[in-house]
């Protein structure tokens, strides 16, 4: 069942660049080097159970050996232009082997603060280190033609972002097959033990980690194959954050999970950055919600899909479906028009040109004008927070009888003790 | 040696007042554990309290005022959101916690704007304490520096002399036993996650009108005040103390050093290598005195990870 | 919202012109920080923006059709910018305008020239409206780049000119800086000034962006050199924090700077800021009737007067207006090579002065004003008592600093 999936899914991906446009293709070379971030992250963080703070550091160390490589090297000779990402691969692990090496040997809080001081220096040193930084407007640099290709347009690009990113995706796979991957989950698992087994503890972390540093390297030399450029603010924790972030809503629970959270969270940020001014609250809310109601991210939400699709056969689960979506619309119809009403309302050349006019004037929004003091303006956005509540409740409700409540608690448990699946889709394999 | 006296009083009050921020974040981490990324949103929020609280019932009740509010919004937070999370792990409550920051600094700029708001110190309270050498020494930082003192001393006292203090001491060790012996541990931990956010309140409001006071407020002091939680060591408050004063001092005395570590290899005649290597090598100490914190960290963390005064386990 | 309705209305254009010859409106791409730490300057470049090319709208537009403006948010940093960057080339857009950021300014001229390299005919223009590293128009420069700011040099020259005159400016000055390339161009042009201007630079100092909160520090520094004046390029909290920490201190200098008239820095400065210099593009109280007509007109469409950086932006998009009305379509669309030759030759009267674009670097002549923060100001700011009185006015001409020798621009023809 996953072969087919998979091969759906890279076939879609390969004829991409005939389907959108050369924006959102754009925008997809974004989602792809983030994705690959993200699962590059999960290696050490979800498979490991190493939380780092401070993943910046190996994506920016990685684009910043690229795009001198790219200067010194021109695009020809050992390295023309579609190898450039093992540049970056070389400078990742590298430079995760130190990190690394220091960072593993404590655990928890500690691992995480040491992470998050590397990056945070190296933040703060770049600037100030120009012949390798190149200050705030970064180092800049023209990617080559090579191989044929003159790389001038943003499919070949593409093609080879997609080509690095499925080569390196299969590589992490394949590395969760073997041994060490293995006793990278039990790193995770069973520390104690695997000690007692007699395995290399601090050795098994710091391959853990070279390696996440090595394919956050690659991801780093793909942006800067994209944006011919590397700036400092790369390092900034802001990065870091957002690859956690990424990672966690996408769920960690399997392999192509964080993949799919950070492709969600790129396209959300680009899409919704030039309609809104206060996307930043929308995307803040959503970390939180995600959190908060979907804590195995959208991995877990599948996951519990298909297990109810399984008790309960499709037809009975799919009115559920949709009234879960439809309340989460109205909800979030209704907090966007309240927001977006607050926003106008509180803006400071709106109250100037209120203080202006006798009564304040009305605001625009969605095509139509609202009158502020009117009740029917602020009735709308309660009235979809109403009717999405309602809804909810409903769901909730039909959910409730649908299914006892131990049910998910016992499949969360279940699910621990497998390999990662793929998609969510759980195997039937006892590790 | 004007200069020296003036960086040592100087750093010496930006250390307090980092760590009148910062206690309230060691406090909560030694008692559940959360590394809260949004306690530098409550520094902020505090100041915002204090300004829209200013206009009508004048700057002191302000202050209180603010100190309340934003302790009222911490305790809303732990009870409504970190509650809900907390059995998913360290990661999800940290992550929660970063996105609450976003929400509230992106509430901040919908509700007052995206430009500094006008939030100053009356003019009864801006003076000049003394002057030194050609320089005045305003009062409103001694104040600063003893409303810093006072809240030392009044949290240890409260810690170490009070049944609350037991209680919530007990709590932070052993909080299944001290569930069994009959106390409100969820209780507790709301009452210490609101406590903090109000001294965290209670710093913004008062350093937010010597300071400026705009929705990135958070940002500068948020990452700052992370480096003097784990240096001086996750939990413990004489160790934020500590920390504090030393990160105050260093980064203010770095600020009128002019030399680098060129200079000092010019003692072993290694100048010129120096100066030919360049890079880190010929970086002026002053225009380092913002990173020098960061190096600070990683070195506690490599030497000796628990801090400089938190617990060896 | 304006830009989703303008960017829906670009479709059918974009339809249109897969179809064929026929006319094509202009589109100008916004690449803004509008979200973020650094989204107020962006949002009053936005301002500005907006408020010019509804005006050039309102004349008539280009070849019949209204000029479309499209918005994209440039999330705060370089890599953003370059994606929205190719977002905007590839929804038609051939005039790309922003300002709130020198890194980002120099990622979109390095993007735009590499684009134009691989795609000769299509070309897109960058208008600069506030990025003023001395680079963008040196070792950076590039034919399809227009500043329409100002830049360190002719910033530091004329508050040195115009405090020299009115005796303000003392022979000890002190250069504090923040430690990027706008900084170290403003402690260049100090020191280069310092002949001059009969002063000597007692000391320079650089420190981080935007991380200091206590500048006790460097104001203790600058009380120890005895220094007269401080001349600093600092913006935002780097700005106001070092004032208040300076009037704490009872720091007698004065401060000639850059960015005094940012909205917020007066209001929370307060009575501290009395005495203190600034050098923008434009003074309402100094340019008569016609600044007044253009303060009530701004107000009266925007809701606030125009300060800051919006003066500048709406100065040079007229200036492309100007431009484009002398640029005949081919092919129903615009050519942007000779778009760009027409703005080359521009000179505008503007309610500032007089602007002209120097074809060796594309830097337009801006005029100067130097202002004093006092309470006599005609026009206050913030909402305060106090405003910026007009000390000397300078024209294009004699603003200007010389075409930097590191520019060698690459001319299509």
């Amino acid at each position: 069942m996953r072969t087919p999936l998979i091969l759906t899914g890279v076939a879609l991906l390969a004829a991409l660049p005939l389907l959108v446009s050369a924006g959102l293709l754009n925008a997809s070379i974004q989602m792809l080097i983030a994705a690959l971030f993200a699962c590059a992250y999960s290696l050490l963080a979800g498979r490991a159970g190493m939380l780092s703070f401070g993943h910046a550091a190996y994506f920016g160390v990685g684009a910043f050996a690229t795009v001198h490589a790219m200067n010194a090297l021109g695009g020809s000779g050992l390295l023309p232009t579609p190898l450039m990402p093992l540049v970056g691969a070389v400078a990742g692990l590298g430079f995760g082997l130190v990190a690394g090496w220091f960072a593993t040997k404590r655990s928890g809080t500690v691992f995480a603060m040491i992470t998050l001081a590397i990056a945070e220096l190296l933040h703060a040193l770049a600037p100030q280190l120009k012949g390798w930084f190149g200050g705030e407007s970064g180092v800049s640099s023209m990617r080559m033609p090579a191989w044929g290709f003159d790389f001038g347009s943003t499919t070949q690009v593409y093609y080879l972002s997609l080509a690095w990113v499925l080569i390196s995706l299969a590589a992490l796979y394949f590395h969760s097959r073997t041994p060490l991957g293995r006793l990278t989950l039990a790193l995770r698992e069973n520390p104690h033990r695997l000690r007692f087994l007699g395995y290399d503890m601090h050795g098994l972390g710091v391959s853990a980690f070279a390696l996440s540093a090595m394919f956050s390297g690659i991801a780093g030399a793909l942006q800067v194959i994209s944006n011919e450029s590397a700036n400092y603010a790369v390092f900034d924790a802001g990065v870091s954050a957002s690859v956690v972030l990424n990672c966690f809503i996408g769920g960690v629970g399997s392999f192509l999970g964080p993949a799919l959270g950070a492709a969600l969270m790129t396209f959300f940020g680009y899409s919704v950055s030039d309609r809104t001014q206060v996307w930043l609250l929308y995307q803040g809310m959503l970390f939180v919600l995600v959190m908060m109601y979907m804590p195995d991210g959208l991995t877990g939400l599948v996951r519990a899909t298909a297990s109810m699709v399984r008790r309960h056969g499709f037809a009975r689960v799919l009115p559920l479906a949709l009234l879960w979506v439809a309340a989460a619309a109205l909800v979030a119809a209704g907090v966007v028009f309240g927001v977006e009403m607050l926003q106008r309302l509180f803006s400071q050349d709106y109250r100037a040109l209120a203080r202006l006019t006798a009564s304040p004037p009305p605001i625009a929004l969605f095509g139509r004008n609202w009158a502020t003091s009117a009740l029917s303006t602020w009735l709308v956005p309660a009235g979809l927070l109403a009717a999405g509540g309602l809804l909810g409740w409903g769901a909730a409700r039909r959910f409730g009888a649908l299914s006892p409540a131990s049910v998910t608690d016992d499949e969360k448990d279940a699910s621990s003790r497998e390999s990662t699946p793929v998609l969510g889709l759980s195997e039937q394999v006892r590790a | 040696m004007d200069w020296i006296a003036f960086s040592l009083l100087n750093g010496i009050i930006y250390g307090l007042l980092l760590f009148m921020v910062s206690a309230g974040l060691t406090l909560i981490f030694g008692m559940m554990g959360v590394l809260n990324f949004a306690h530098a949103s409550f520094y902020m929020l505090g100041a915002y309290f204090a300004y829209t609280l200013q206009g009508s019932v004048g700057f002191v009740p302000a202050i209180v005022g603010a100190t309340l509010l934003a302790g009222l919004v911490g305790a809303g937070v732990e009870r409504w959101f970190l509650r809900r999370v907390h059995r998913y792990g360290h990661a999800h409550e940290l992550l929660l916690t970063f996105g609450l920051s976003f929400v509230i600094a992106e509430l901040i700029k919908l509700f007052f704007g995206n430009y500094p708001v006008d939030y100053r110190i009356p003019r009864s309270l801006d003076v000049a304490a003394f002057v030194l050498g050609q320089q005045q020494y305003p009062a409103y930082r001694l104040l600063m520096g003893a409303v810093a003192l006072a809240m030392f001393a009044a949290i240890y006292l409260l810690l170490t002399r009070t049944r609350v203090g037991i209680v919530v001491r007990s709590a932070i060790y052993k909080p299944r036993m001290v569930e069994a012996l009959g106390h409100n541990v969820q209780l507790v931990f709301m009452g210490v996650f609101g406590v903090g956010a109000a001294l965290a309140g209670l710093a913004g409001a008062i350093a937010g009108a010597f300071y400026t006071t705009s929705p990135n407020m958070a940002l500068e002091v948020g990452v700052m005040v992370f480096v003097v939680v784990v240096v001086g060591g996750l939990g413990s408050l004489g160790g934020a103390m500590l920390a504090s004063l030393l990160i105050g001092v260093l980064t203010s005395v770095a600020v009128g050093i002019d030399r680098s570590a060129a200079d000092v290899l010019a003692f072993v005649g290694a100048r010129d290598w120096a100066e030919s290597v360049g890079g880190l090598l010929t970086l002026k100490l002053s225009s380092l005195a913002a990173t020098l914190p960061f190096a600070l960290m990683l070195l506690i963390l490599l030497l000796r990870p628990s801090g400089l005064m938190g617990d060896k386990d | 919202m304006k830009n989703t309705r303008l960017a829906l209305a670009a479709l059918p254009a974009l339809l249109l012109l897969a179809a064929g010859a026929q006319a094509a409106p202009v589109k100008i791409g916004m690449v803004e920080t509008l979200s973020g730490p650094q989204a107020s300057s962006g949002q009053a470049y936005r301002a500005g923006v907006r408020y010019a090319i509804d005006k050039l709208n309102a004349a008539g537009g280009w070849n019949g059709e209204p000029v479309q403006l499209l918005e994209y948010d440039n999330q705060g940093g370089p890599s953003g910018a370059s994606d929205k960057l190719k977002a905007a080339i590839s929804d038609g857009v051939q005039i790309i305008v922003q300002g709130a950021s020198s890194a980002i300014g120099g990622q979109i001229t390095e993007d735009v020239r590499k684009y134009n390299l691989r795609n000769p005919g299509k070309e897109v223009v960058y208008i600069n409206v506030g990025a003023e590293a001395l680079e963008l128009t040196g070792e950076k420069c590039n034919f399809h780049h227009f500043r329409f700011a100002g830049n360190a040099d002719v910033r530091v020259q004329a508050l040195v000119k115009a405090m020299k005159e009115n005796k303000s400016l003392g022979t000890k000055v002190y250069a504090i800086n923040q430690n990027y390339s706008w900084g170290q161009d403003m402690e260049k042009a100090t020191v280069q000034n310092a002949a001059a201007g009969g002063y000597q630079v007692v000391e320079k100092t650089l420190h981080d962006v935007n991380k200091i909160q206590d500048f006790a520090p460097y104001v203790s520094k600058i009380s120890a050199s005895g220094a007269e004046t401080v001349i600093t390029g600092n913006w935002s909290n780097d700005l106001l924090l070092m004032m208040k920490a300076s009037k704490a201190a009872g720091l007698k200098a004065h401060f000639a700077t850059v960015f005094l008239d940012q909205p917020g820095n007066i209001s929370n400065a307060g009575d501290l800021a009395l005495g203190h210099y600034v050098a923008h593009v434009f003074s309402a109280e100094a340019s008569g009737a016609e600044g007044d007509r253009f303060v009530a007109d701004y107000t009266a469409r925007i809701g606030h007067a125009p300060v800051f950086v919006e003066p500048q932006t709406v100065f040079g998009l007229e200036m492309v207006a100007d431009a484009l009305k002398r640029t005949k379509p081919v092919n129903g669309a615009l050519d942007v090579n000779a778009f760009a030759k027409a703005l080359e030759g521009t000179r505008l009267k503007t309610p500032g002065g007089e602007i002209s674009v120097r074809a060796a670097d594309h830097q337009a002549l801006m005029p100067m004003v130097v202002s004093v923060v006092s309470k006599d100001a005609r026009y206050k700011a913030d909402g305060t008592a106090f405003g910026f009185k007009p000390v000397k006015a300078f024209t294009g001409e004699e603003a200007s600093t010389p075409a930097q020798a590191s520019c060698k621009m690459q001319r299509p023809d």
